[in-house]
C-alpha cells in the first residue's frame, strides 16, 4: 500500500529539510515519490508539522526496579499521566500498557531503557514485551560486578574484558553498556556511604575511574555503536559539578555519554551553600567534542526516583516524600526507590530546574545534548510537552520563572538567557541526533529507506505547544496508523533492539563455570532466549562497528 | 484420533470432552456471568499474560492462592518502605543471620545459606525459633517462642538497640542486649522472614529495625518467597496492570483493592458467580465450600469439594513445558526449560482457546 502524506512541513535535520514537502511511504519504509501513479491513502497534513517519529535515549520504563516502584506506589499512579478525564486510562495502574500508548500519544516511537541488571534482563525484555506500538531496547549494567572487578583486580587483559562486554550483550540482548556509580554499589556492601572518582572498591582495589576507562575501551574495541553510558558518582550533591568535570577530561579521548548531567550541574556558591554550576558544565561539554550529555530535567510535581545507584538512593532516603523507599542490595548493583516531590517552593528544586534548563540552552550544539527527565527521576516523561515549549520559548519561561523563590534563581544564569530552540534544534535533539548515538541508522529523519515511524503535530496555536507535542495530530508506526488527534488507534507490537556481538567460546565456558560455583545456577541467569519473552515479541539486530 | 482427542484430559460435568468443547463451555460461563473471579493462579508468566487478557475482556477479579502472605510484605512495603537482598547476596556476603519465626528451619536452603563453606561463616541470632533444631541451624542467641511474641520481642530489640531502657524480665533484657551486640558487630547483616508465617506488624518492626541497624553498619532484608510462583504472579501483575493481585477489571480498568477482590470473599459471599481456578504447580483446589460454577485448570489429582463444571488438565511449569517463573534461589524470573516436556497443555494455551471462543460483544 502507497501512502502520500501531503502538503506538511516537513523537517529533518539529516537531510537539511525545513519546509513543505509530500513524504511517501510503503510496507513500513519512507520511499521516494513515484514517477506516477496514485497514493492508495493520502493525509492532507497542511499547516502541520512533520517529524520522524521521536526517540528517548533515557527513560526507566520497564524491569525490576521499575516494577517495584509501581508496587511502592500504588496511588501514585494517576500522578504520572497528564491526560483526559473521559478515557479509560485515566484511572488505569501505570502499567506497561499505558506507558507505551501514551509514548506513542507525543510521538516517540522508540524508546532505550538504560539501567537493566543482567540478572534481571529477562524481565525487563518481558515488560518491553508488553508494551505496545513503541519499539524499545535496554543498556546492560556493568561495573558494580563481581566478575569484572576480579577481572580489573587480577589485571587481565582489555581483550578478556572485551570479550566479557560482548558476552553479557549478547546474553542479556542490549544494545549499549550503562555504568553506574561505579563500583560504587559494591562499597556499599562495605559499609562505605560516599564514593567519588578515584576512591578504591573495598577487596578489589580498583578505582571507580579504572572500571569507567575499562568499560569505555570495551565499548569501543567491540564497536558498540552507542557510547559507554555514564551514571557519574556524586549524584545529587552540592559541589558535584567537580565530578563531571573531573569525568569529562578524565574520558574525553574516547567517545563517552554523561547520563542527566543536570544533576551533577550543583556548585556550593550562596548563603544555601547550593548553586547552579550549569554555565561551567555546558561550556566544558562545548569544548569536549567526544562528550555527549542527557539533561535529566526536573519538572515539579509528584514522582518517584528509580535508580541502581544503591548508595545514593540510600542515602537519599530521608527525603522521600510520601516517606517510604525500598534499598535493594542486588547481585550486583541493586537499586533504590524513593518517592519524591518537586516543590516551586522548595529552593534546591527551584535551582535544580533552572540548571537543566541551563544545560540546554548553555550547549551549543543539538546533537550533543539530549532530551531527556531521567523518566521519572527528574519528572515523568509525560512532561516532555511542557519542556518542549519551555525550550521554545523565553517568554514561558519568564512566566514560570515569576513563581520560583527569586533567591533560588539567584544562584542561576537562567534569567539572562534568550536562547529559544527552534523547531529543527528539536527535531536534533529527539530524532536525528538519538538515531546516530544509538547506531540506528534507519531512524531519527525521513528520507527513503528510512522506517517509517513518523510524528506529524498541528503547532498552529503557539500559546499551546505542549498540547501539541502531547497529543500528535497523527503518528504512524511503521507505516501503520497509530494515534490520531492525540488518540491512540492501534496498538501493533513494538520489536526490541538490540546487538549481537558473536562471544568468545572461551569466554562463555568460563563464565558457565563461574555462575555454577558463585550462584549454583547456570548462567540462564542472565540469558533472554526468544521464546521466554514471548507476546511475539521480535529482536531487531543493530550491527557492530562505527 | 487428533490431538485433542488423544491426550487433552477435559471434562464438561464430569463427562469427557474434547478440548474445544471444554473451552466454548468456559467461554459461555464467563461471557455471562455478572463477576467472574479467576483465583488459585499457579502459572506461569505466559498463564498470568493470558488470565489478564481475559480477565481485562470479561471483567474478572484476579486474585493467587498466597495472596494473603504476598501483600503483608506488600503492604509493609508501600506503608513504610523495606530494604531487601537477594539469596545470593545473603549467602555469599552475610556474616550475620537475623532469623524470625519458627518456619525458617524448614526453609529449603536455609542450610546451604548457612552452611556453604565458600563463603564467609554465619552467625545465627533468632526470634522465635522451633524447639527442635538441625545442628547447622543452632543460633549464638534466641528468645522467644511464639510467634505471636515477634511484636513485643522486636520492640524490646530495638529499644535497646537504640539504647532505650525497657521494662521486662532481666532475662529477657539479657538475651537481647546479647543480641543487639551481636547485630551491631556484622559487616554485612541479613533478616530472613516468611510472610506465610508473620503477621504485617512483626514484619514492618523487623523492616525498620534493619533501616535502624544501618545507621552503623550493613543490614538488609531477605522475605522468602511463598511457592506456585507466587513472586512471579505478583510481578508480573504489578507491570500488566499497575497493582499486584487482587485487582477487578469489571469497571473496565484496573482497582486495586486487596478486600473487595479476595477471591475466597467474592467465592463465599455470592458475589460472585462464576470461578476459574488455576493451579498447575500444585493441584490444589479451592478452599471455598460454595457450590460456585467453575472451570478449573489443574495438574492431574486435584481433590475438589463440589466437582468444576468444566476441568481441564495442564502440564506442570518448566516440566511439562518450558516456562519463565520466578526462581527463589536467584530471586529473579527466570527460563526454565522443560524437564520432560510433554504433551500435557500450559495454562496460556487453555485460556487462549477461552479467548478466541468468547463472543465479540463481550469484550469491554
Ligand atoms: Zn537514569
Amino acid at each position: 500500500m502507497l501512502t502520500r502524506l501531503a502538503g506538511g512541513h516537513v523537517i529533518d535535520p539529516v537531510h537539511g529539510q525545513d519546509g513543505i514537502a509530500d513524504l511517501w511511504m510503503r510496507d513500513g519504509r519512507i520511499v521516494a515519490a513515484p514517477d506516477g501513479g496514485d497514493a492508495d491513502v493520502t493525509h492532507d497534513l497542511g499547516g502541520k508539522v512533520v517529524m520522524a517519529g521521536a526517540i528517548d535515549i533515557h527513560s526507566h520504563i520497564a524491569g525490576a526496579n521499575v516494577n517495584t516502584a509501581r508496587l511502592l506506589l500504588p496511588h501514585w499512579h494517576p500522578a504520572a499521566a497528564d491526560r483526559p478525564d473521559a478515557t479509560w486510562l485515566t484511572r488505569a495502574g501505570w502499567s506497561t500498557d499505558v506507558i507505551g500508548r501514551l509514548y506513542a500519544a507525543m510521538g516517540y516511537t522508540t524508546v532505550v531503557e538504560p539501567a537493566v541488571a543482567p540478572h534481571h534482563a529477562l524481565h525487563a525484555h518481558l515488560e518491553l514485551a508488553d508494551t505496545p506500538i513503541i519499539d524499545t531496547a535496554i543498556l546492560s549494567i556493568l561495573g558494580n560486578d563481581d566478575f569484572l572487578l576480579g577481572l580489573l583486580r587480577d589485571g587481565e587483559s582489555g581483550s578478556a574484558i572485551a570479550d566479557y562486554a560482548a558476552w553479557t550483550l549478547s546474553a542479556t540482548r542490549g544494545l549499549g553498556i550503562k555504568v553506574i556509580n561505579a563500583g560504587g554499589a559494591m562499597a556499599f556492601k562495605s559499609n562505605l556511604r560516599a564514593f567519588s572518582l578515584d576512591d578504591v572498591v573495598p577487596d578489589y582495589g580498583v578505582t571507580s575511574r579504572q572500571i569507567v576507562a575499562a568499560l569505555q575501551k570495551a565499548a569501543d574495541a567491540l564497536g558498540v555503536p552507542h557510547p559507554v553510558h555514564v551514571h557519574c558518582n556524586n549524584l545529587g550533591m552540592a559541589g558535584n559539578v567537580e565530578t563531571a568535570l573531573a569525568t569529562i577530561s578524565g574520558f574525553d579521548g574516547l567517545p563517552i555519554h554523561l547520563a542527566h548531567v543536570q544533576f551533577y550541574a550543583y556548585g556550593t556558591e550562596g548563603g544555601r551553600g547550593f548553586s547552579s554550576a550549569a554555565p561551567r558544565l555546558a561550556e566544558a561539554v562545548n569544548r569536549a567534542k567526544t562528550v555527549t550529555v542527557d539533561v535529566g530535567q526536573v519538572m515539579f510535581g509528584q514522582t518517584t526516583t528509580i535508580s541502581s545507584d544503591v548508595l545514593r538512593q540510600f542515602n537519599a532516603r530521608d527525603r522521600a516524600r510520601p516517606r517510604k523507599w525500598v534499598i535493594y542490595d542486588g547481585d550486583s548493583n541493586g537499586g533504590g526507590m524513593v518517592p519524591y516531590e518537586y516543590r516551586r517552593s522548595d529552593f534546591f528544586n527551584a535551582v535544580q530546574w533552572a540548571a537543566g534548563l541551563e544545560l540546554f540552552l548553555l550547549i551549543d550544539d543539538p546533537s550533543r545534548v539530549f532530551f531527556t527527565t531521567d523518566h521519572p527521576n527528574g519528572a515523568p516523561f509525560t512532561s516532555y510537552p511542557d519542556l518542549m515549549a519551555l525550550l521554545m520559548s523565553r517568554d514561558l519561561r519568564a512566566e514560570w520563572m515569576a513563581t520560583l523563590p527569586a533567591e533560588a534563581l539567584a544562584v542561576t544564569t537562567l534569567a539572562s538567557i534568550s536562547r529559544e530552540y527552534t523547531l529543527t534544534e528539536i527535531a536534533t535533539m529527539t530524532r536525528a541526533a538519538p538515531a546516530r548515538l544509538l547506531g540506528l541508522s534507519d531512524r531519527g529523519h525521513l528520507g527513503a529507506g528510512a522506517r517509517a515511524d513518523i510524528a506529524v503535530y498541528d503547532l498552529g496555536n503557539h500559546r499551546d505547544r505542549a498540547g501539541a507535542f502531547r497529543h500528535a495530530a497523527l503518528v504512524f508506526k511503521d507505516g501503520e496508523l497509530v494515534v490520531r488527534d492525540g488518540a491512540v488507534v492501534s496498538t501493533p507490537p513494538g520489536r526490541a533492539l538490540s546487538l549481537a556481538p558473536e562471544p568468545d567460546a572461551a569466554i562463555g565456558r568460563r563464565l558457565q563455570a563461574y555462575y555454577e560455583s558463585r550462584y549454583g545456577l547456570s548462567d540462564a541467569l542472565l540469558r533472554v532466549p526468544e521464546w521466554a519473552v514471548g507476546r511475539s515479541q521480535s529482536f531487531e539486530v543493530v550491527s557492530c562497528g562505527r | 484420533m487428533t490431538r485433542d482427542e488423544s491426550v487433552v484430559a477435559a471434562w464438561i460435568d464430569g463427562r469427557p470432552v474434547t478440548r474445544k468443547d471444554a473451552a466454548r463451555e468456559a467461554a459461555r460461563l464467563l461471557a455471562t456471568a455478572r463477576q467472574p473471579v479467576i483465583a488459585g493462579l499457579g502459572a506461569d508468566i505466559a498463564g498470568v499474560r493470558a488470565v489478564l487478557d481475559l480477565a481485562g475482556r470479561v471483567g474478572a477479579a484476579v486474585d493467587h492462592m498466597h495472596a494473603d502472605a504476598l501483600l503483608r510484605d506488600v503492604d509493609v512495603m508501600r506503608e513504610a518502605g523495606m530494604m531487601v537482598t537477594t539469596p545470593s547476596e545473603a549467602r555469599l556476603r552475610a556474616d550475620v543471620l537475623l532469623l524470625a519465626g519458627h518456619s525458617l528451619a524448614e526453609a529449603p536452603d536455609m542450610r546451604a545459606r548457612r552452611l556453604d563453606p565458600a563463603c564467609p561463616a554465619k552467625r545465627i541470632v533468632w526470634l522465635c525459633p522451633p524447639r527442635k533444631l538441625d545442628p547447622g541451624l543452632v543460633p549464638l542467641h534466641s528468645v522467644g517462642r511464639d510467634t505471636g511474641e515477634l511484636p513485643a520481642l522486636l520492640a524490646v530489640l530495638r529499644a535497646r538497640l537504640n539504647g532505650h531502657p525497657v521494662a521486662t524480665a532481666a532475662r529477657t533484657i539479657k538475651a537481647i542486649d546479647a543480641m543487639v551486640t551481636e547485630l551491631k558487630s556484622a559487616r554485612f547483616g541479613v533478616a530472613v522472614w516468611s510472610a506465610g508465617e508473620l503477621d504485617a506488624l512483626a514484619i514492618e518492626m523487623l523492616c525498620t529495625l534493619v533501616g535502624d541497624l544501618n545507621a552503623g553498619t550493613r543490614f538488609t532484608g531477605l522475605p522468602l518467597p511463598p511457592g506456585d510462583n507466587g513472586r512471579g504472579v505478583l510481578e508480573a501483575c504489578g507491570w500488566l496492570s499497575g497493582y499486584p493481585m487482587r485487582t477487578g477489571f469489571g469497571r473496565g480498568y484496573p482497582e486495586h483493592d486487596p478486600w473487595r477482590f479476595d477471591a475466597s470473599r467474592l467465592a463465599g459471599s455470592r458475589e460472585s458467580d462464576c470461578a476459574v481456578w488455576i493451579s498447575a504447580y500444585g493441584a490444589e483446589a479451592p478452599a471455598w465450600t460454595r457450590d460456585l460454577p467453575t472451570i478449573a485448570l489443574t495438574t492431574p489429582g486435584a481433590r475438589f469439594r463440589t466437582p468444576p463444571r468444566v476441568q481441564v488438565e495442564v502440564g506442570t511449569p518448566g516440566i511439562d513445558h518450558d516456562a519463565v517463573q520466578f526462581v527463589p534461589a536467584s530471586g529473579t524470573l527466570m527460563p526454565i526449560t522443560a524437564a520432560r516436556p510433554s504433551e500435557a497443555e500450559s495454562v496460556a494455551s487453555v485460556i487462549a482457546d477461552i479467548l478466541a471462543a468468547l463472543p465479540e460483544s463481550s469484550s469491554c
